[in-house]
């Protein structure tokens, strides 16, 4: 590659609309035009809002909305429960289509991932080469996507939310000044609600605020994010994109909003063990432990405290998380109503590079475990992936939420790819 | 109390009895030396109440004069100064000297240290062992087991008893055994105890090394007396009393594999020094981990591999393989420490699969073992 390093780069950002319920819709034309919403467990009354159709939203419906407000907002409201394996297949053959107009694809969820086209568009027109895109994926999918076009992935980033759905937006650094200056600054990526509530207090409430603010003011408020965003609200942003950056997974957990405020213990274990379940199915299906488990709890009032634990081994096996979790929580629990629980594993890796010192008084039951992963993978390899797993009585999909399930997938897409 | 001592004899008891003491310890006066002057000789005292050391100086030895113009008593002086003066001294001659308000004065050349010292009867009083329970072996024996058990003590606090040196004896065989649950070394050997059998004496292994250390290489020999909550190590200058540690030492005999599915005869100095240039690209983070493939009946491929730094293999020739192939990983950090601890010039590794344990020993069959679980690669 001879290439000039100040070469301008083309990166596109690609962001599937209400992807969740588009991808019914798609399944099933009779929904077209219909208020629609994806909700955790639409038997619950307390179930949230995952993602809604444009018609959905149109009344008013928003994303982590319970659902009985929804439904009052929109009494006519179709609700779906999710169907994950078919999101993910969905997303697959998005990334599949993806990844013919340029190896060089970095996911960064289920539904939308970055590309750098910077070889292709030397002998085609970017516009024309997004155009073609989103419009091949509508075709062959009926899924609707919005297109950025930026010299790099902020700015893409930026671009594709700009026009929705089936936008292409194009963002060159001459015109930040116009078209990112005058945003609010929550809408920037990469500025959350406390950011901005930082910022805020130092007079920032606009993307242009921030990329004018003083230098040393950030860094002290925001440490080296701060240096990090002002660059960033100025068009500056050299992150490449990277196709392996999926996986670089450091922690996998799930989480769950509780049908109702609880201070049952009973209740709380058995949320803890689904929780427990559900990372244990995404730590298998990554193949990866980890080493550090951290539990979250959320009060009535959404105070929220994390606890965590360093272990001496890596673990993926959920009795583990179980035992390690109860500790926390008989720990921290101060005995307030509990809205939410989290488990998340932390420390993760691939258990290919991990090793595990055996030990003189349990090497003989890591021996038998070794024995039956190593007949499991040779069957697998023999039969097909997935023909035989550990029995380990999982309803799949019903628990999962959004965000830890969409790391799952595009590790998939990865592997579809070879 | 008084006496007149030489320097030098004064400071090697000093340093001997230091070991002992600790700067942190619950009872203030344990950060003191006591030195207790009798009409026969002077006896220093350390303790941080695990370990309690009582140095004895005798007035006379073998026609040599120590200790002169004795007047008995006894005083405490704080640990972080008196050893200091002593080493400091001007000339070899000092004159000690304390008065009934614990006022001290050492007095060497023209130099004049008074210090104040504390009541000697605040000293607690060190447990008195009253066993027939002893038998006797020679320093440099018991010696060369500390060193070739104790470093395989665990250095983690979650199974306490495996802190410290399993020590038993029955029919006359003496065995030191020590593991972290990662590595087991143990080592017999026989003694003259008539008949004297006890096990489950666990010495914590900060005591062990301590006590190698304050042990002289001598041709002496070293008296042991053993009770259920203490041992007490003597030899003629020198009571080294250590608490034992509570709990049940795993039965460890019983997790030593016997069945042998490939053995390995090689020189103990081309394995230390293959593995060890191996072990330069393996982390420590990672368990230090190091390759070991058998490739027909001589070859050995020891090899090592971290992706952001480098990988290194190197081809070894051995004396003898017998049995099935082989692969398997395991720290190096272990295998080095055995292989050292060992000490003879040929070993003999008996390997029982990849994923179980490993046993090196010499193959004259002397009563050393040194056990090493592998690491598993997923």
């Amino acid at each position: 590659m001879v290439r000039k390093k100040n070469h301008a780069r083309v990166i596109f950002h690609i962001d599937m609309n209400c992807f969740y319920a588009s991808v019914e819709i798609a399944a099933n034309p009779k929904l077209k035009g219909k208020p629609l919403a994806i909700a955790g467990d639409p038997r619950e009354r307390k179930g949230i809002i995952v993602t809604s159709s444009y018609e959905a939203r149109a009344k008013g419906i928003k994303t982590t909305m319970p659902l009985w407000q929804a439904r009052k907002l929109c009494p006519e409201l179709i609700v779906l429960k999710p169907d994950f394996d078919k999101y993910r297949a969905a997303s697959r053959k998005i990334f599949t289509m993806l990844s013919q107009v340029t190896p060089r694809i970095q996911p960064v969820s289920i539904d939308e991932g970055y590309m750098d086209v910077t070889e292709v568009a030397a002998e085609h027109d970017p516009i024309a080469i997004a155009v073609n895109l989103q419009k091949d994926i509508f075709k062959q999918l009926q899924l609707p996507s919005s297109i950025g076009i930026a010299p790099n992935k902020f700015l893409a980033k930026m671009a594709s939310d700009m026009k929705k759905p089936l936008g292409i937006t194009i963002l060159r650094k001459r015109d930040i000044p116009q078209k990112l200056w005058p945003m609010p600054i929550g809408d920037m990526h990469g500025v959350g609600v406390k950011t901005a509530e930082k910022l805020d207090k130092i007079g920032v409430q606009t993307i242009g605020d921030l990329a004018h603010a003083d230098i040393y003011q950030l860094k002290r408020l925001l440490g080296i994010n701060g240096e990090r965003l002002r660059n960033r609200a100025n068009g500056i942003d050299n992150n490449p994109v990277d196709p392996d950056a999926v996986n670089e997974f450091k922690s996998i957990g799930s989480s769950q909003t509780l049908p109702e405020d609880t201070v049952d213990p009973r209740e709380i274990q058995k949320w803890l063990s689904i929780l427990a379940e559900n990372v244990e199915r995404r730590l298998k299906r990554k193949q990866a432990a980890g080493k550090t488990i951290q539990l979250m709890l959320r009060y009535h009032d959404r105070k929220t405290i994390t606890r965590s634990k360093k272990l001496p081994d890596y673990i993926d096996q959920k009795e583990d998380m179980i035992q390690i979790t109860n500790d926390l929580l008989q720990k921290h629990w101060d005995g307030e109503p509990i809205r939410l629980i989290g488990i998340t594993v932390q420390d993760a890796e691939e258990k290919k590079s991990i090793l595990k010192q055996l030990d003189l008084f349990s090497y003989e039951k890591e021996e038998t475990k070794a024995k039956l992963d190593h007949t499991i993978q040779a069957l697998n390899q023999k039969y097909g992936k997935d023909v035989i797993r550990k029995s380990d009585g999982i309803h799949k999909g019903d628990t999962d939420l959004r965000t830890s399930f969409q790391k799952d997938v595009l590790m998939d897409y990865q592997k579809s790819d070879d | 109390m008084k006496f007149t001592i030489q320097q030098s004899t004064l400071m090697s008891s000093v340093q001997d009895v230091m070991k002992a003491i600790s700067s942190r310890t619950a009872t203030p006066i344990l950060t003191g030396m006591k030195i207790e002057a009798k009409e026969n000789g002077i006896v220093l005292t350390g303790s941080d109440s695990d370990i309690s050391i009582e140095s004895y100086i005798p007035a006379e030895s073998d026609d040599n004069v120590n200790v002169e113009n004795i007047e008995p008593g006894s005083i405490v002086l704080h640990a972080r100064y008196f050893p200091e003066i002593i080493r400091k001294l001007p000339e070899n001659n000092v004159e000690f000297e304390a008065d009934e308000n614990f006022r001290v004065t050492i007095r060497s050349g023209k130099a004049e240290f008074n210090l104040n010292g504390q009541n000697a009867e605040e000293y607690p009083q060190l447990p008195i062992v009253h066993t027939d329970n002893s038998f006797e072996m020679p320093i440099a024996l018991l010696k060369q087991m500390i060193k070739q058990t104790s470093f395989a003590v665990s250095a983690m606090e979650t199974r306490p008893i495996l802190t410290g040196v399993n020590i038993s004896l029955k029919d006359n065989i003496l065995n030191f055994t020590a593991t972290d649950s990662h590595r087991l070394a143990s080592k017999e050997i026989p003694v003259e105890a008539d008949g004297l059998a006890f096990s489950n004496v666990v010495i914590p292994g900060k005591s062990i090394n301590e006590l190698n250390k304050t042990l002289d290489d001598s041709e002496d020999t070293v008296e042991i007396y053993v009770t259920n909550n203490q041992i007490l190590f003597k030899t003629r200058h020198l009571n080294f009393l250590s608490r034992l540690l509570d709990g049940n030492y795993p039965e460890t005999s019983r997790l030593i594999p016997n069945q042998v599915k490939t053995v390995i005869y090689a020189k103990t100095k081309d394995l230390i020094s293959t593995i060890d240039r191996a072990s330069l690209l393996a982390r420590e983070e990672r368990n230090n981990v190091v390759k070991l493939s058998t490739s027909g009946q001589q070859t050995l491929e020891i090899s090592s591999n971290s992706p952001e730094i480098g990988n290194v293999t190197e081809e070894l020739t051995v004396t003898a393989i017998e049995g099935e192939e082989l692969k398997i990983s395991f720290s190096s950090k272990y295998v080095l420490d055995a292989l050292k601890a060992i000490d003879v010039e040929d070993v003999k590794i008996d390997f029982t699969g990849a994923m179980r344990p490993f046993i090196i020993r010499p193959t004259n069959e002397e009563k050393i073992l040194q056990l090493i679980l592998p690491v598993r690669t997923y």
